[in-house]
């Protein structure tokens, strides 16, 4: 450890960090561009000027680690001046374009112009463009507008040593070098939209986002991917109940600053409701009920049927995993089964630059598999369904592909069925009871990753219309039938009863989770390298 | 003076191995391979001999930086991508004596211990790479290269590398990395080369007339070396000069010569009896100094204490009739061509200074540009950028504009406003208007 001055602020920090690292560390903010803490330093955007006393000449923060004794000076006049001239040769052939540009708000030219530049330039002439290269799709995902690129090369960067294909590249030389695919082959990778995260201007953004929102309507969720069993630690965008965009958060023992093209349009889909009351089959035809009636006639059938299965899923957190254990396994002795698809393999790279790889589909089948509740694959599914003798109970119709094909809906096609959905399945049109269930970003949760880290998704929205998430129904039903739930239980309070009865989560508390980046659970569950 | 560099010039087949070994050639390997490397470093230090190249910075001090203990492969790197508007002194040495520069990489390989060492050769030599390679080739066949060099149990192999063609290519580290394989940028600093050089190793970069020197000072020792010159600029030194001169080329004097005997005693002259009006002492990159500077000293110090720098040794001469904004103009035009982009001043300063000037030149100056065109020089230099091309049209600007201000004062007095320029008139839809109202 040595200990550095910053702007009369004494820092204890590790040897070789960075001077931004050291001045962030007492809330310091120096403007960067080219600096990513994820990726190589490059100096040269030279916007992170500081004045190190002793040195005749300002010094890039970025490449400059710390001394022993070092005295730093973020915000002398020197620097200012620099920053400023830096802002100005930055802006020098920007368009300012920011009235259509997808990235005002969030824009990093924007800000330290505020902050750092001049409130006027000295430029009269003719700025630089790019013809041809203002809106051009460069990958399935990816914008590029190159009028607006501050040649910072972090997306460069991005794909070199993150995700290590190398599709982009500079191209031509000086003020009319241009960021341009490799080879002129679109930028495909499975992480190609991280480029526009890490453009800190307007000049990479993503296809799926551009001009549907403007970024300060968004409002931020916390939460979790849902897409696999990596767990990448994400922003939920939405605004007005509608989910608009997914991006990384950043967590260095998971996903880095990084998330996959799969999980990150997996946004749109959190927008898809189509059942939005819970309805009992009446003669064959559906009608809607109220939520109350519905949990009455979901016990009753549990009540008259002791020979009902339930597929649970691994897409539903831990709360609603302990809950159903503890309702259909411990209270009523039903036959459960997890179903897991293995899926896509996925990979991420954490903040140490491994590779996180998934194991499945799910964002927590390593929760339900420490919970102590049966874990199977497709054929496990099929067989655990056609051997039913009674009713079957869906706690999530996507929880596995099979439960939406064909042969599902044949081999309940005779038994009484009570699926919990969001769109309709093969399973729907004939469930006996049908019952709305709450999107990802309509309920709090805690979902135990691949890597074995419990984190928690926050809630950002009310579930719409009458849909309820299956631990607040599962609470209910475990009050009807007597398993002593407290029907009035919120995420919190049932983690901390799970984490007092399941011993993977003992000691964990929601508080620390919601400040934590994730709480490990076994270091042998974890999935690094 | 006695010719030292360049004594093979005018000799029949100068360029060949057996002229070389006839004149002396060779020798001074020999006596080198047989001392310890670290007399041969104490040697080139005691000779005060300053890198050719344009930084000026002692040799021997330079080879001394590579550190003993490393267990790393050591690396020579003879700079030969001359692409200095002005200068032309290290092709000279390789039309003239390959054999010169080959015989002082063997040396400076012997005193930092590597095996192998690269000539940076810039892409539009292509005569030149190939009188290097004839040259290697010879030395191989008589055993001054290769394995077990004249039965010393020493090592070196030399490869030529042609460069692709950028001037950027010719500072030392975006030569590393050109050398490498990738794209010419310069690395940022530290760690030095000497360090981290070529394939992260340490390595040595020389230019080509600073290696051409080393054999003469083994030979003929460090005292000899340095009486030649001044104190702390010792040595025979290059000038290529071009312009308005009699006879422009590449004169070998020692340094500390005035510029006005280079002009006048050695060029012959202004071409066409005109008047000197400016020289620009060292290259493109060095400040212009105006005629009355004429009889500053042509030495690193000298020159630096003029304003300017004596850099690469390319002076360029110009007479009365130039225009001053012309040439900068001209000047900025290659650096903004030259910039690599990659860090922000350099990249966005260099081309905005070609525009203002361009437009100064157009007759559409405005008051102020001037100033623009400092706040763009300072803020471009003086370590602002990752290397030192910043400071290389920097340094014009301002010398341009301190020494002949008024020309673009004048310039800029009799200039007209820019005509506002006439936006496209669209199309009126008819039926919904905008807002679909």
């Amino acid at each position: 450890m040595v200990t550095v001055t910053i702007d009369g602020n004494q820092v204890q920090v590790a040897e070789g960090t960075n001077l931004i690292e050291a001045a962030g560390k007492v809330g310091i903010e120096v403007p960067t561009y080219c600096y990513h803490p994820g990726l190589t330093v490059v100096g040269q955007c030279r916007i992170c000027f500081v004045e190190v006393e002793g040195m005749p000449r300002l010094v890039t923060a970025c490449s400059t680690p710390v001394r022993d004794g070092m005295v730093v000076l973020t915000a002398s006049e020197r620097v200012k001046e620099a920053r400023a001239a830096v802002m100005e040769f930055l802006l020098e052939n920007h368009p300012l374009d920011c009235p259509v540009c997808d990235q005002a708000g969030e824009c990093y030219l924007q800000d330290y112009s505020v902050e750092h530049g001049l409130d006027t330039t000295h430029m009269v002439d003719e700025r630089r463009t790019y013809p041809g290269f203002e809106r051009r799709l460069i990958g399935p995902h990816v914008v590029q507008n190159q009028n607006r690129c501050i040649h910072c090369t972090r997306c460069i960067r991005f794909t070199e040593e993150i995700a290590e294909t190398a599709d982009l590249t500079m191209k031509s030389r000086g003020n009319h070098s241009y960021i341009d695919t490799y080879d002129g082959t679109p930028l495909v990778n499975p992480w190609s939209a991280c480029v526009a995260d890490v453009c800190p201007v307007g000049a990479l953004t993503t296809k799926e986002f551009r001009f549907r929102a403007r970024v300060w309507h968004l409002e931020d969720t916390d939460s979790v991917c849902p897409g696999c069993s990596i767990g990448c630690n994400i922003r939920i965008g939405h605004f007005k109940g509608v989910v608009y965009r997914f991006v990384p958060r950043a967590n260095a023992e998971v996903n880095g600053w990084w998330m996959c093209d799969h999980g990150r349009f997996l946004a749109e889909s959190l927008n898809a409701r189509e059942i939005e009351q819970p309805a009992a089959l009446r003669n064959g035809e559906p009608q809607p009920i109220g939520w109350q009636q519905a949990v009455a006639e979901l016990a009753n059938l549990l009540h008259a049927n002791r020979n009902a299965r339930v597929v649970a899923s691994a897409n539903l957190s831990n709360e609603a995993l302990y809950l159903a254990k503890r309702v259909f396994v411990d209270q009523l002795g039903l036959e459960l089964l997890v179903p897991v698809d293995a899926g896509e393999p996925r990979a991420i790279k954490n903040g140490r630059r491994e590779w996180v790889s998934s194991i499945d589909a799910h964002p927590n089948s390593t929760g339900a598999r420490l919970m102590g509740l049966p874990l199977g694959d497709a054929a496990a599914l099929e067989s655990f369904v056609k051997s039913s003798t009674g009713p079957v109970i869906v706690l999530d119709a996507h929880a596995h592909p099979w439960l939406d094909s064909e042969s599902a809906a044949k081999a309940l096609a005779r038994q009484e069925i009570v699926v919990f959905a969001r769109s309709r399945t093969a399973l729907t049109q004939r469930a006996t009871l049908l019952l709305p269930s709450a999107s990802w970003i309509e309920t709090a949760g805690t979902y135990t990753s691949s890597t074995g880290r419990v984190q928690l998704a926050e809630r950002g929205l009310y579930p719409r219309a009458g849909a309820r998430a299956q631990w607040e129904v599962l609470a209910l039903l475990g009050a009807a039938l007597g398993a002593g739930t407290d029907p009035a239980a919120t995420p919190r309070a049932l983690f901390e009863t799970m984490a007092a009865e399941v011993p993977a989560f003992a000691g964990m508390t929601f508080r620390r989770l919601s400040v934590e980046p994730g709480i490990p659970v076994l270091e042998e569950v974890s999935n690094v390298g | 003076m006695e010719p030292i560099l360049l004594r093979a010039r005018g000799e029949e087949n100068s360029r060949s191995i057996s002229t070389y070994l006839k004149l002396g050639g060779y020798s001074a390997m020999k006596r080198a391979l047989i001392s310890s490397p670290a007399d041969v470093i104490e040697e080139v230090k005691k000779s005060g001999l300053r890198g050719r190249g344009g930084a000026g910075f002692p040799t021997g001090v330079k080879w001394g930086f590579i550190p003993k203990d490393s267990p790393k492969p050591k690396y020579l790197i003879c700079n030969a991508d001359e692409s200095e508007p002005g200068t032309f002194k290290d092709r000279e040495i390789i039309h003239v004596d390959p054999h010169m520069l080959i015989e002082g990489m063997i040396i400076a390989s012997y005193a930092i211990a590597a095996n192998v060492a690269y000539i940076y050769i810039r892409g539009e030599f292509v005569r030149e790479a190939q009188y290097l390679e004839q040259a290697i080739a010879e030395a191989y066949k008589k055993r001054y290269l290769g394995r077990n060099i004249l039965k010393t149990g020493y090592d070196l192999d030399i490869y030529v590398h042609r460069g692709a063609g950028a001037y950027i290519c010719g500072e030392e580290t975006a030569l590393l990395e050109s050398l490498e394989g990738k794209r010419g940028l310069p690395r940022l600093k530290p760690p030095f080369p000497a360090v981290v050089g070529a394939f992260g190793c340490p390595t040595i970069v020389n230019n080509v007339e600073t290696l051409a020197c080393v054999p003469h000072i083994i030979e003929r020792g460090a005292d000899w070396f340095a009486g030649i010159g001044r104190p702390r600029n010792t040595g025979p030194k290059l000038f290529c000069v071009s312009g308005h001169v009699d006879r422009p080329g590449v004169y070998e004097l020692p340094l500390g010569v005035t510029f006005r005997e280079i002009i006048e005693e050695h060029c012959g002259g202004m071409r066409g009896g005109r008047k000197l009006k400016a020289f620009i002492p060292g290259g493109s990159s060095a400040p212009p100094l105006p005629a009355e500077l004429v009889d500053t000293g042509a030495d690193f110090d000298s020159v630096a204490a003029a304003g300017s720098m004596l850099g690469s040794g390319g002076l360029i001469v110009m007479d009365e009739t130039v225009d001053m904004v012309w040439a900068l103009e001209n000047l900025m035009k290659f650096y903004a061509h030259e910039s690599c982009g990659q860090c922000t001043p350099c990249r966005e300063g260099s081309d905005w200074a070609l525009d203002v000037l361009r437009r100064i030149r157009r007759g559409h100056g405005r008051p102020e540009d001037m100033e623009t065109l400092l706040r763009i020089a300072r803020f471009a230099s003086q370590g602002m950028t990752i290397c030192p091309l910043g400071d290389a049209f920097c340094g014009p600007i301002e010398g341009f504009i301190k020494h002949f201000g008024h020309e673009f004062e004048a310039a800029i007095a009799k200039a007209s406003p820019l005509p506002a320029k006439k936006l496209p008139v669209l199309p009126v839809r008819s039926g919904r208007g905008a807002f679909g109202i």
